[in-house]
């Protein structure tokens, strides 16, 4: 066995160029395969992470009125039984978010543009700052009360610049209509999807705006000290807050509806009074990006079977190639002594030995390039920042998906290889020796 | 005694629809120790039946023993192990295996049985048989970097590691020049002296046939001469040895 382990890496060495050029096809598939396994596998904790800190938490509590119209309004009034409740588990709590939201036109020198107006409070959201990339004006003017930070894109949509007033046409919560005036304090790289349908004010005025009494608010948001006891302490939560105040139902029975669909679906259907509130995290909202997830491993490996499909071919075709190469030399081999199992196994090795170099360097390559790729700063204003992590693109690659992959190629060459070698494997010493190569 | 026994042996290759008798009823008996050529022109079965002694080949009918052993029955993994414990093949090609040097080469059979040697003792084996072929200078280089007459060397000392009863040649010296293809008969005699290996091989060259000590002579199949040291031999093995 050790000599036709031996044989088989020298015969590889023979046609140098030949194993390199298959080996390096092996390669190319594996480094496909593994960049995107890579990819996905920390596109989830991005996603969520960065969409955390642009919804201000990990955890959210929605309050909903029904009144006798059967209208719906959102906000929270009284939240001291709710923070009571909070700071009575213990639960890895960092901070607790409250915000208030509406869409509504901002109007400016004849011009008019639809936006989303989240009002946050910048004295406890500092943090938020540091993801914002201010490419105009200051953070520090969010001390005007009717301050407000505005993408790129929209202010160069409606020709604002810092300092410039600008009108806000929208409803209380009541559905009312009001009027409003905002002074732009900042203006920050536009993220794309998210940043341009975000513009950023202070609480107090986004409340009063929505006619909201004062210590009201629409969301009250639980930052989370990290990512994984999100569902544990949303359950803990709302075990805590049942009994205590009216509930939306956390389960769906429903499968084919999404989680937060189902809970707004109970909003419009059921009846009740006062206050009733909606609890729902981070992975309710996205339970959709984890679909995504499961597409993109599917489609990997989808990738990795018609890649190593082609690539079998041109395996299969290489080793008949070599078979009728070496056919006085199987014909020795086996006037010599070695049984039919051990040319098949020659060539197997031969092939498991290609396999392997394929693998190993396209498992190399493949970390070259996410290393690479994770030194880019891709900054906060690309469209694509959703799935990076401070700018960076990151890459989370789970053992199992590299023992599956190599698996798969260990596999598939050598079923590629199996057809010419059984060939070898069975041609008659006699026939072979008469072989003029 | 008899070491190979061939009994009324047949051998037809299917072309086709054609069929080609290249062995036609052969029948003789070669002793151990003995130093035999194959004699015969192109085409005369000379090759067939080195394959069929070499188990390489099966015949038609009739019946091949070797040592004494009935070969015609035996499945394909009995007849290799049998290849490797009792013969060793020099070819016309020398057919040594061009990624292995020439130690490597020697050592080669020795690798496939599972009769275990020590490395040293496995060591000293091939370095004597290198040193008998005179190519201890050449022994780290490949194949490709011997010229014809030091390859077919290389072959004979392949042939021997495994020490082997019967060798076979199939026109050992067809690829040399004649005083390189007399060296080499010459190298085969001595070692069929000293180590008592029957040697067989085949040419049609009539100058290294008279070398050997038992001539069997054939055309078209057939044997027309059968001759030990001039006398004339039979065709069966003596019984009762």
């Amino acid at each position: 066995m050790i000599q036709e382990i031996n044989i088989a890496l020298r015969n590889l060495n023979r046609q140098k160029k030949r194993s390199f050029l298959l080996a390096g096809a092996i390669a190319f598939g594996i480094m496909i395969v593994t960049l995107i396994n890579g990819f996905s596998g920390s596109f989830v904790e991005n996603v969520n992470e960065n969409f955390s800190h642009l919804m201000a938490g990990h955890i959210f509590i929605e309050g909903v009125e029904k009144t006798t119209t059967g209208r719906n309004y959102y906000f929270i009034s009284d939240d001291k039984i709710l923070i009571d409740t909070i700071e009575s588990l213990d639960l890895p709590l960092q901070f607790i978010t409250k915000r208030s939201e509406f869409s509504g036109n901002l109007v400016y020198n004849g011009k008019t543009l639809q936006q989303n107006i989240v009002g946050a409070d910048w004295s406890k959201e500092n943090y938020f700052s540091e993801r914002m990339m201010i490419l105009d004006g200051s953070f520090d003017n969010m001390s005007e009360p009717q301050a407000i930070i505005l993408s790129k894109e929209v202010a160069d949509r409606l020709s604002l610049g810092i300092g410039d007033r600008m009108l806000v046409r929208m409803k209380t919560y009541t559905g009312q209509q009001n009027l409003g005036e905002f002074v732009l304090a900042a203006i920050i790289a536009d993220p794309g999807l998210i940043g341009s349908m975000s513009a950023y004010a202070n609480l107090d005025y986004v409340n009063q705006l929505l006619n909201l009494q004062t210590g009201e608010y629409k969301i009250m948001g639980l930052y989370l000290s990290s990512m994984k006891p999100i569902d544990t302490a949303a359950d803990t939560l709302y075990k805590a807050l049942e009994g205590k105040v009216q509930l939306f139902t956390r389960d769906s029975d429903d499968e084919e509806t999404n989680f937060v669909e189902a809970m707004m679906q109970q909003g419009k259907e059921e009846e009740w009074e006062g206050l009733r509130y909606r609890l729902y995290t981070l992975n309710d909202i996205l339970s959709e990006v984890q679909d995504l997830v499961n597409v993109l491993d599917t489609a990997s490996l989808v990738i990795l079977l018609v890649l190593f499909v082609i690539i079998m071919v041109g395996i299969t075709n290489t080793f008949r190639m070599v078979m009728l190469e070496r056919v006085r030399e199987i014909g020795t081999i086996r006037a010599l002594g070695v049984q039919k199992k051990g040319v098949l196994r020659l060539f197997l090795f031969e092939a498991l030995f290609v396999g392997l170099l394929g693998f190993t360097a396209g498992l190399a390559s493949a970390g070259i390039i996410m290393a690479v790729l994770h030194q880019i700063n891709w900054g906060m204003d690309t469209p694509i920042f959703i799935l990076l992590k401070n700018g960076h693109m990151t890459f989370k690659l789970l053992p199992w998906q590299v023992i599956m992959n190599l698996l798969v190629v260990t596999a598939l060459t050598l079923l590629a290889a199996w057809s010419p070698a059984r060939k070898a494997a069975n041609l008659e010493p006699a026939h072979a020796l008469r072989v003029q190569n | 005694m008899g070491i190979i026994e061939l009994q009324d042996v047949q051998k037809v290759y299917q072309l086709g629809k054609v069929e080609v008798p290249a062995v036609k009823g052969v029948s003789f008996c070669i002793e151990k120790g003995d130093f035999i050529s194959i004699a015969g022109p192109s085409g005369s079965g000379k090759t067939t039946i080195l394959n069929m002694i070499g188990l390489i080949d099966q015949a038609t009918s009739g019946e091949v023993l070797i040592d004494g052993r009935p070969t015609s029955k035996l499945k394909d993994a009995e007849l290799t192990r049998m290849r490797h414990e009792t013969l060793g093949f020099i070819f016309q090609s020398f057919n040594l295996i061009p990624v292995l040097n020439v130690w490597e080469n020697i050592e080669f059979p020795l690798l496939l049985g599972k009769t275990r040697v020590s490395k040293a003792e496995k060591a000293g084996w091939i370095d004597h048989l290198i040193e008998e072929v005179g190519l201890t200078e050449w022994r780290k280089h490949k194949p490709n970097e011997l010229s014809g007459g030091q390859r077919q060397r290389v072959a004979i000392a392949r042939a021997l590691v495994t020490k082997p009863q019967i060798v076979l040649a199939d026109e050992p010296t067809a690829n040399l020049d004649s005083a390189t293809g007399e060296q080499i008969i010459e190298l085969m005699k001595r070692i069929n002296r000293e180590l008592e290996t029957t040697f067989i091989f085949s040419t049609h060259d009539a100058k290294i046939v008279d070398i050997a000590d038992h001539i069997i002579r054939l055309r078209d199949g057939l044997i027309t001469e059968n001759v030990r040291r001039g006398t004339p031999v039979g065709a069966a093995c003596p019984t009762g040895n």
